[in-house]
């Protein structure tokens, strides 16, 4: 449709977002102000910052579900400023904090709708739908027909889910989607959404105000200050090791270096191989270094070894990891 | 004579006023159905006209029945035609007003997520809010029906169909022969249509009813 202009982005680019603003009729400030930033393709980007921040509007601008008072939005390299905004939402999934399942239809109708809407055949949409629900964690044959008010919290966020998968689309927006679930729970759907993403490998965009969250679940991650001014879009680990301002700083809050090791794996740390010794605990490669630290701090001992991935085994000392956790510091992932 | 003998004798007329009863109130109702849910519809974005709608069709309530059966002689003349039109004056206030309530009273949370999914407008409106909105719509219908039974019997005040002739013949005649049990089989239709009616409806609403709505 448009023409291949200078800011066309490369393939590699999923999102663009292109001089976004958005002012409210009757305001007189911005709610979102002359905000550029690029979104890779399978990257998982989160949204973070104070309530009024305009981390939401930005998002519903992706979708168009806030229209843009200027600037422009690509998807997988198209220009969809100005497309059907229906067309665009279909080939984009939309996961809210209040889930907003349809009430009158089943987890299978909900799940169903959009690939009904895109005007898939019956057989092609059940076997969608199956395959969806084992995909979150929902037994199709005890979930497909039952009604959204029979399931609990959890359970309705993993058929939004399922439901904002349904199209297969490139792109999935996602406001605060564990925001109402309880602490257990959310931590749960935190892990599996995790391990979902690993195998799916879709453009995510997740708004959060849980700086905590965003550090768990993000590539990278856009810390947004009043006014929509972009703070930082960087990885957990650059903006642990090296807040770009005293906004991002006090933002992401204390502890950073104590944080930092829940980021870096046991794989991470270089060295080793003293034979192993007696007293020491055992740790596998996956392992991040704080889980480690942990394990070593109950047993009482300055030594771990280090075995599994098929690098045979190797031990590492309470220095080695000292030394890892300050190298991090300031050095991208 | 007893009541009871009473209608015994003329259950052939009892019973085909009653007939005319029911079917000049679903009648009215009917076409008042179509004009609360259209302009419920139709004032979507325009929420004056809506607020001035409800203002007006409110007020038209307050106007005593037998007066507006009265008032419209001149234009409608007698019979059927001023009773079809005041009944649905009279039914259209409370289906408008439920349907109005019906679609405000929508999840916030479930038309985002719509919306968000790419329905339009359109397929919002069939495939989500009317689904949801329409216990309360039958609701308004159920209330505008019952409330119309009792109004259609004055009526036969101008000449209309049904169970209000009983009414009228017996009270005008009062002291003469059977003219209270003629009365009195006119009060007991109409309570009986209205009573029959409401169970109707109750079992149209378990039956329509979206199941996931259910409690």
């Amino acid at each position: 449709m448009t023409d291949p202009t200078p800011s066309t982005p490369p393939p590699d680019v999923m999102i663009r977002l292109e001089g976004l603003a958005k002012r409210y009729p009757g305001q007189s400030a911005d709610a979102v102000s002359a905000l550029s930033m690029d979104i890779r393709r399978g990257e998982f980007v989160v949204f973070v910052g104070p309530s009024g921040c305009g981390k939401t509007t930005t998002l519903r601008m992706i979708n168009r579900l806030v229209e843009p008072s200027a600037g422009r939005i690509w998807i997988d390299g198209e220009d969809v400023t100005d497309v059907d905004p229906d067309r665009l939402r279909r080939r984009i999934g939309y996961v809210i904090q209040q889930i907003g399942l349809i009430p009158h239809m089943t987890v299978a109708q909900n799940v169903g709708l959009v690939p009904r809407l895109l005007g898939w055949d019956k057989a092609r949409i059940r076997d969608r739908v199956d395959e969806l629900l084992d995909l979150v964690g929902l037994d199709p044959a005890v979930f497909r027909d039952r009604y959204p008010k029979q399931l609990s919290g959890g359970q309705q966020q993993r058929v939004g889910v399922a439901r904002a998968l349904a199209g297969d689309p490139p792109v999935m927006l996602m406001d605060e989607p564990f925001g109402a679930i309880d602490p257990i729970t959310r931590d749960r759907l935190q892990d599996e959404f995790l391990k979902l993403q690993e195998r799916i490998r879709k453009t995510i965009v997740f708004v959060t105000h849980d700086i905590d969250e965003a550090l768990k679940l993000g590539d990278r991650i856009a810390i947004f200050g009043e006014g929509s001014r972009l703070a930082q879009f960087a990885t957990p680990l650059e903006i642990l090791s090296a807040p770009a301002d005293d906004y991002v700083r006090s933002f992401v809050g204390s502890g950073a270096a104590i944080r930092r090791l829940g980021l870096l794996r046991v794989a991470d740390i270089p060295g080793g191989g003293t034979p192993p010794s007696d007293g020491a605990v055992r740790v596998t490669e996956d392992h991040t270094v704080y889980a480690a630290l942990e394990k070593m701090l109950e047993s009482g001992t300055d030594r771990m070894v280090v075995g599994g991935n098929g690098r045979g085994e190797r031990s590492l000392t309470l220095r080695d990891l000292l030394l890892a956790a300050a190298r991090a510091k300031g050095e991208p992932r | 004579m007893s009541f009871l003998e009473y209608v015994d004798r003329n259950s052939d007329r009892i019973a085909f006023l009653t007939v005319q009863h029911v079917e000049v109130v679903l009648l009215s109702v009917a076409i008042a159905a179509v004009i609360g849910v259209g302009l419920g519809l139709a004032t979507e974005r325009a929420p004056r006209v809506r607020r001035a709608l409800l203002a007006v069709t409110g007020t038209l309530l307050t106007i005593p029945s037998f007066a507006l059966f009265g008032l419209l002689i001149p234009v409608l003349g007698l019979g059927l035609a001023p009773t079809v039109v005041t009944l649905t004056v009279y039914a259209v206030f409370p289906i408008l007003r439920n349907t109005v309530t019906g679609l405000e009273t929508v999840d916030p949370a479930v038309i985002d997520a719509s919306r968000g999914m790419g329905l339009g407008s359109r397929q919002r409106l069939m495939l989500v809010r009317l689904p949801l909105a329409w216990p309360v719509i039958l609701n308004g219908i159920r209330v505008a029906t019952i409330m119309v039974v009792a109004i259609a019997a004055i009526g036969a005040a101008v000449r209309g169909p049904g169970l209000g002739e009983l009414i009228f013949r017996g009270l005008s005649r009062i002291g003469g022969a059977n003219a209270f049990n003629e009365a009195m089989s006119g009060v007991a239709g109409v309570v009986l249509v209205a009573l029959t009616l409401d169970l109707l409806f109750v079992l149209i609403g378990r039956l329509t009813t979206p199941r996931g709505l259910h409690d």
